[in-house]
């Protein structure tokens, strides 16, 4: 039984942080139209600035009780970088989608070079850290609690964004804005703004997936890309553009996973994209999606 | 007497080239010709710098630098300087490019690096068709263990990848027969992972050992998030855990597995951990694993002095401490330098064709930084490979070797022409 419960944990705990670079993906698209293949970049830019962030707050003293606060600071500040990027996004704008994939795309593979020129070629990784909060074990069931926040992180994430969208006048107005965004500039709405906003919040939902993996695993230059595409199966299956989506999609994922990596681990990879086709034929628009056209 | 200008001219000029002639011809010195003197030795070096093999390219490039300034400042090889033109090694296609480009742009006297077992493969052929000499350093011309090009003329490759595991294989079996039946694997996708674990499976098929495989695991390259690998090892039970990670997903894979505790009471065989040596933190890693650090183990306290030399730059100068490939590179630049010197030699001093340097390095042996190595006539290289149970009792914040073996690759390779599998059932083991 505690087996179960550890592959159950081991799939939950990917389908978190599956699910916040998912939804940074979903908000991006959801309300400015543009598919973010940079959004593997903004999670591999969490991984490496929250080793670097807590690496000086060790040397400063830091509690390493504070490991997840500050990591959580982490992903919020470097987030920011979402802002000058959106920036840059504004060329495309209305333009062909081939022109965003195109321009996203080069910002993944610029990334790369930038974390080769701050961090090096090598896989960089936080020391110590991960167990510091214990671990809860029972029988052969043994979970490291910091995966057990992490799990929570993406839960609060969740019914965050989901509260925020729905229950706020900010959020019915970025919803507006993605259903029309003549009309919400019409009515008075600074799109410029919403979309500088949500761009912002998308990176930050990915910056935070990556401080917060790092005590688990290492920040290396190829996460960014290998990342991405898990991402995109996510949206495939969950629906782009919808938040509920990237939550059952990121769900579906990491529990596909875990289940055939102990079942039939020659599968691990085909039992996903099994899903993802299945979804494109028999629900094209995915899980939560709207179908358009 | 009267001197005139002309004639102190003359004799000055007579005396310059006796001069010059005398170091050329003198018998224990190897000196080229002034005009070749006068251009620098290009050597072409082709090494991952980014991706997943960017940390041992790092290694390697470095190693070679430290090894060409070294030879610069005591003149050089044969007397021309050594110059270095650094290209990328990526894609099969992109490197087989890189490698043209060196050729014919660049023209460089050798080239050298590889890694990847992929790239070695599909430039193999490219290498023997542009009749350029290349010395891999790492990676193969084998497909699964079956070599490719098993004669080449200009190729010279390095020890066959599966010699870490036949040799982590012999320790389990030597230290811990009939203290494990079930066993796992958790390897990489791809040749080298799917090839090693096989070979541990044939080895303890071969000495008998009672064993069971309870679970294989085959992540991807890269794959940072290994809680459901870890889950699905723990829920198999195994006595002993086999595996050939060697990329930053080895880390993770400690990491994970020890605070799930997996590690504990299991016994641990990591042929390949000593890529990432820096990266496994006494935190997370064990003591008392089977742990291989290949060609070169940078703390081995019998080291030679020019080893010694050099881990103590590399960790002055870089803040870090060479993996083998480190001394793949190093091997590969050595070996180049002494072959050319010895065909240079036996020329009398002329500068050697191609073909006297390829002749040279065959049979060839020499000194490198992780202990002796050597060239086989199919131009297949014999190294020293260390390996051995870790221990936190050092100056590190990593792991290293408590008590360790060495062993040559040719009690760890199989001969050329032969099936590596049926090799592994009839070969004479150092157990």
């Amino acid at each position: 039984m505690s087996a179960y419960a550890n592959i159950l944990l081991g799939g939950v705990f990917h389908a978190a942080v599956l699910f916040l670079v998912a939804a940074g993906l979903q908000l991006v698209f959801g309300v400015q139209k543009i598919v973010n293949l940079a959004c593997g970049s903004f999670y591999a830019l969490g991984a490496y600035f929250g080793i670097t962030l807590i690496g000086y707050a060790n040397q400063y003293g830091l509690s390493p009780w504070l490991l997840l606060p500050g990591l959580l600071v982490a992903g919020l500040v470097v987030g920011l970088v979402g802002l000058p990027i959106e920036r840059l996004l504004r060329s495309v704008y209305g333009r062909d989608e081939s022109f965003q994939l195109l321009l996203t795309f080069a910002l993944l593979l610029m990334f790369q070079d930038v974390f080769r020129f701050f961090w090096g070629p090598n896989p960089r990784t936080l020391d110590s850290g991960y167990l510091i909060y214990g671990t809860i074990s029972a029988g052969d069931l043994s979970v490291p609690v910091y995966n057990l926040l992490v799990i929570a992180a993406a839960i609060l994430a969740a019914i965050g964004v989901g509260g925020f969208l729905q229950r706020t006048n900010y959020g019915r107005i970025l919803r507006a804005t993605a259903e029309n965004r003549a009309m919400a500039e019409a009515l008075g709405v600074d799109v410029r703004r919403v979309y500088a906003l949500v761009f912002t919040a998308g990176t930050i939902l990915g910056t935070t997936a990556g401080a917060l993996i790092v005590p688990t695993a290492a920040a290396s230059l190829d996460m960014a890309i290998e990342f991405v595409i898990e991402a995109f199966a996510v949206v495939v299956i969950g629906g782009l553009g919808s938040m509920r989506g990237a939550l059952a999609g990121a769900l579906v994922v990491g529990l596909i996973r875990a289940v055939s990596i102990t079942v039939f681990p020659e599968l691990e990879v085909l039992s996903i994209y099994v899903i993802v086709i299945a979804v494109l034929l028999i629900r094209p628009a995915g899980l939560f999606g709207t179908q358009t056209g | 007497m009267a001197i005139s200008r002309r004639t102190l001219l003359r004799s000055a000029t007579a005396a310059g080239a006796l001069m010059a002639a005398g170091q050329i011809f003198a018998p224990d010195q190897v000196s080229a010709p002034a005009i070749a003197q006068n251009k620098p030795l290009r050597i072409g070096i082709l090494a991952p710098r980014s991706g997943i093999a960017a940390g041992p390219g790092e290694n390697g490039i470095r190693a070679t630098q430290w090894a060409a300034d070294r030879f610069n400042r005591d003149g050089g090889i044969a007397g021309r300087k050594v110059e270095l033109v650094i290209e990328e090694e990526t894609s099969p296609k992109d490197t087989i490019e890189r490698f043209s480009k060196l050729v014919q742009q660049e023209k460089v006297d050798c080239t050298m690096g590889i890694i990847s077992t992929g790239v070695g493969l599909a430039l193999g052929p490219v290498v023997e068709e542009a009749r350029a000499l290349t010395i891999y350093w790492d990676g193969t011309t084998q497909d699964g263990v079956d070599e490719k090009i098993p004669n080449p003329r200009y190729l010279f490759r390095s020890t066959d990848n599966e010699c870490e595991a036949i040799m982590s294989s012999l320790l389990a079996i030597k230290h811990w027969k009939g203290q494990f039946v079930t066993i796992a694997g958790i390897n990489p996708d791809y040749s080298y992972g799917r090839n090693n674990m096989a070979a541990f499976v044939a080895l303890l098929k071969r000495f008998n050992i009672d064993h069971k495989v309870v679970t294989e695991q085959w992540p991807k390259v890269g794959t940072m998030d290994l809680t459901s690998h870890v889950a699905a090892l723990k829920a198999a039970k195994p006595d002993l855990i086999f595996s050939s990670l060697l990329f930053a997903d080895l880390p993770v894979f400690m990491k994970q597995a020890h605070a799930a505790e997996l590690t504990k009471g299991t016994k641990l065989v990591f042929p390949a951990a000593g890529w990432q040596h820096t990266l496994m933190k006494k935190e997370f890693t064990p003591e008392g694993m089977l742990f291989g650090h290949n060609t070169l183990y940078f703390a081995n306290p019998n080291a030679s002095p020019l080893a010694k030399e050099f881990v103590s730059w590399y960790e002055s100068t870089h803040k870090d401490y060479p993996n083998w490939e480190a001394d793949r590179a190093y091997f590969a630049i050595a070996s180049y330098k002494a072959a050319v010197e010895k065909a240079a030699k036996a020329k009398g001093g002329a500068w050697p064709t191609q073909d006297d340097v390829i002749g040279a390095i065959e049979g060839l042996q020499i000194d490198s930084l992780g202990g002796k190595g050597g060239w086989r006539k199919d131009h297949i290289a014999d190294q020293t490979f260390v390996q051995g149970f870790t221990t936190h009792d050092n100056k590190y914040d990593f792991v290293t070797l408590g008590s360790f073996e060495s062993m040559y690759s040719t009690d760890l390779q199989k001969p050329g022409g032969a099936n590596f599998w049926e090799w592994i059932k009839t070969a004479e083991f150092k157990v």
